[in-house]
This record gives C-alpha cells, sequence and structure tokens, in this order.
C-alpha cells in the first residue's frame, strides 16, 4: 500500500534543468543584493542603530552561502573537467535550489552579506588534477553534510523538514562523488 | 501548539514511519532474490536497517502508549520484480519512500526523536543513491530526499 504512492524520481530534477537558467539568474541577484547589503549598514549606521545592535542574521544564512559556494565549486570544476558535466552538474542545481528554497524561507533581505567565494571552495582555482578534484568536492560535501544536520537539529519546527532534505542532499553527493 | 496535539502528530507520524518500514522489510524479500554478490549482500544490509527501525519504532509507540499498527500479509508493489533491473528499481523506491516518511517526522519531532529521524531520512536517502548507481540510473541524487512530489 504505501509502495504504491506516486514517486517523484526525476520529475523535480526535469523542472530543474528547465528552471536553471532563471535561477542561476535568479541567485546571481540574490548575490548582489547580498553583497549590496553589506554597504547598507554602514550607510544607516547612527541613524537606525542607536543602541548598537545590528540586526540578526537569520540563522539560515550560513547554510544559504554555503549552498551557493558548493554549486559554484561544482560549476568551477567542470569548467575545468568538462567531461564532469553529467556527473557534477545535477549536484550544483541540487545546491542552487536549495540556496532557492533557503532564500525563500528566510527571504531576500536576510540574505548573507559575506562573499559567497571562500578560499576553499574558489571558482577559479580548482585543483586540476582530476582526482583531487574529486576529492575536494566530497570534502566540501562532507563538510556541508554536518553543518546542514547541525541546522536541523537546532532548527523550529516549520524549518526542520527541508534542512533535513538539504542535510540528506549533501550526504548523497558525497557517496555520487565516490 | 499544545504539547498534547504535538505529541498525537507525532504519533501518528510515527505509526505512519512503521507502517512504511514493515513494506520496505516486505518488499525487500523479493528484491534479494533477483540479486546476487554485493548486491544481494547489500539488500540484506539494507533489510536489516529497515528491521532495527521496525523495532525500535514498535518498543517506542507501545511504551509511549500510542497505538501500534499491525503488520500485514502483503503490500502491493508498483510493478512486478521479475529480474534484477526491476528489484533494483524497487530498492531504490523503497528507499526514497522510507526516507519520505521519516521526513515526515522531523516536523513533529525533538531532541533524540528527531536525531533519530535525522538520521533515517540521510541513511535512506544515501541508500537509495549507491541503488540508483547499480541500477544505472541518472542523475544519482535528488535535490530534496524525501520531499513529496
Amino acid at each position: 500500500m504505501v509502495l504504491t504512492c506516486p514517486v517523484a524520481m526525476g520529475r523535480t530534477t526535469r523542472q530543474d534543468v528547465s528552471s536553471e537558467l532563471s535561477r542561476r539568474g535568479l541567485l546571481r541577484a540574490g548575490v548582489l543584493l547580498a553583497l549590496g547589503g553589506a554597504a547598507a549598514p554602514l550607510a544607516g549606521c547612527g541613524l537606525l542603530d542607536r543602541d548598537g545592535q545590528p540586526p540578526q542574521p537569520d540563522p539560515l544564512a550560513p547554510l544559504l552561502n554555503e549552498s551557493l559556494q558548493l554549486a559554484a565549486g561544482l560549476r568551477a570544476t567542470v569548467d575545468v573537467h568538462p567531461d564532469l558535466a553529467d556527473r557534477l552538474l545535477p549536484l550544483a542545481e541540487s545546491h542552487e535550489a536549495h540556496a532557492a528554497e533557503l532564500a525563500r524561507l528566510t527571504g531576500v533581505a536576510t540574505a548573507p552579506a559575506t562573499p559567497t567565494v571562500s578560499p576553499s571552495g574558489s571558482p577559479t582555482a580548482g585543483p586540476t588534477d582530476r582526482s583531487a578534484a574529486m576529492a575536494a568536492l566530497r570534502e566540501s560535501e562532507r563538510v556541508g553534510r554536518e553543518s546542514a544536520l547541525q541546522a536541523c537539529a537546532a532548527a523550529p519546527a516549520e524549518r526542520v523538514a527541508l534542512l533535513g532534505s538539504v542535510a540528506a542532499a549533501r550526504a548523497t553527493h558525497v557517496e555520487a562523488l565516490r | 501548539m499544545s504539547r498534547r496535539i504535538a505529541t498525537t502528530g507525532s504519533a501518528t507520524a510515527l505509526a505512519d514511519a512503521l507502517t512504511a518500514e514493515y513494506a520496505a522489510i516486505w518488499a525487500y524479500g523479493p528484491v534479494g532474490v533477483r540479486l546476487s554478490g554485493a548486491e544481494r549482500e547489500a539488500a540484506v544490509e539494507a533489510e536489516a536497517a529497515h528491521r532495527a527501525r521496525r523495532d525500535a519504532l514498535v518498543v517506542q509507540l507501545s511504551t509511549g502508549g500510542g497505538s501500534v499498527p499491525p503488520d500485514r500479509p502483503g503490500y502491493a508493489m508498483p510493478f512486478p520484480v521479475t529480474d534484477r533491473a526491476s528489484a533494483l528499481r524497487l530498492a531504490v523506491q523503497v528507499e526514497e519512500r522510507t526516507a519520505a516518511f521519516w521526513r515526515a517526522t522531523l516536523p513533529v519531532s525533538t531532541g533524540a526523536e528527531r536525531d533519530r529521524a535525522l538520521a533515517a531520512l540521510v541513511e535512506y536517502a544515501v541508500r537509495a543513491t549507491r541503488w540508483r548507481r547499480s541500477a544505472e540510473i541518472t542523475p544519482l541524487t535528488v535535490p530534496f530526499p524525501g520531499r513529496p512530489g
């Protein structure tokens, strides 16, 4: 009985492919907003922050940022190793889908106000050795899995299902990169 | 939300997860006999994981005073399992379906119960990816494991 329910295998993936361009555009816009947002507190300093309390970033902002970094790292590796595109691009698209959902959940205004490219996920400095590149991606996914697990454990009920899926997805990425 | 409502929601979600585990254990019977070697070992290991979670759920639900749904003599399968290929496809579905039921328990669980639900969701999602690799299904992953389509 349980097994007769429809399974959404592949369906979301096709949607992701078809909406990839628009979502990437959306994410870039989000990144620009986030970067622009970093300057806003400076401009408004002394006008709004009278009690010296900066606005609290959403607790999920680092996770959203991490999704974008993981996607960027995967796409950068595809740039160096185009033959890995079939394996890596679906993973990048998943991270971008996570980022879009997390942005929706947290609101664009609370998007991370830090640069989205860290030294570990630099899109321009991926290892040129293929197996080293794969190992680096696997390690990034493993770290990402742990942070998503922690976020899920600490999240309020209305966020926990999405965060569980993000953690599970990152865990499957570790497996898929073997 | 009152504590009582939350507890009731949790018991319902856990009872649903238990029914999913019954079905998963049942499904691995026909799956296992169509596989051999390392794949059969993986099926045995997967079935053992579902049995362990079933047993834990039965204990948890009965000690919590909730109703424990009974196992059934059989479960309808989405397609006949006639060979290795269909066995692998069913294994993928079993893991993805049970992952979805554990995901559904997350919003109504806290603390150690949430940790267990999360561990089940992650483990079954990873197992689904391994079965996808065996079945040569691409991509190996889905964007949101356990999310209803």
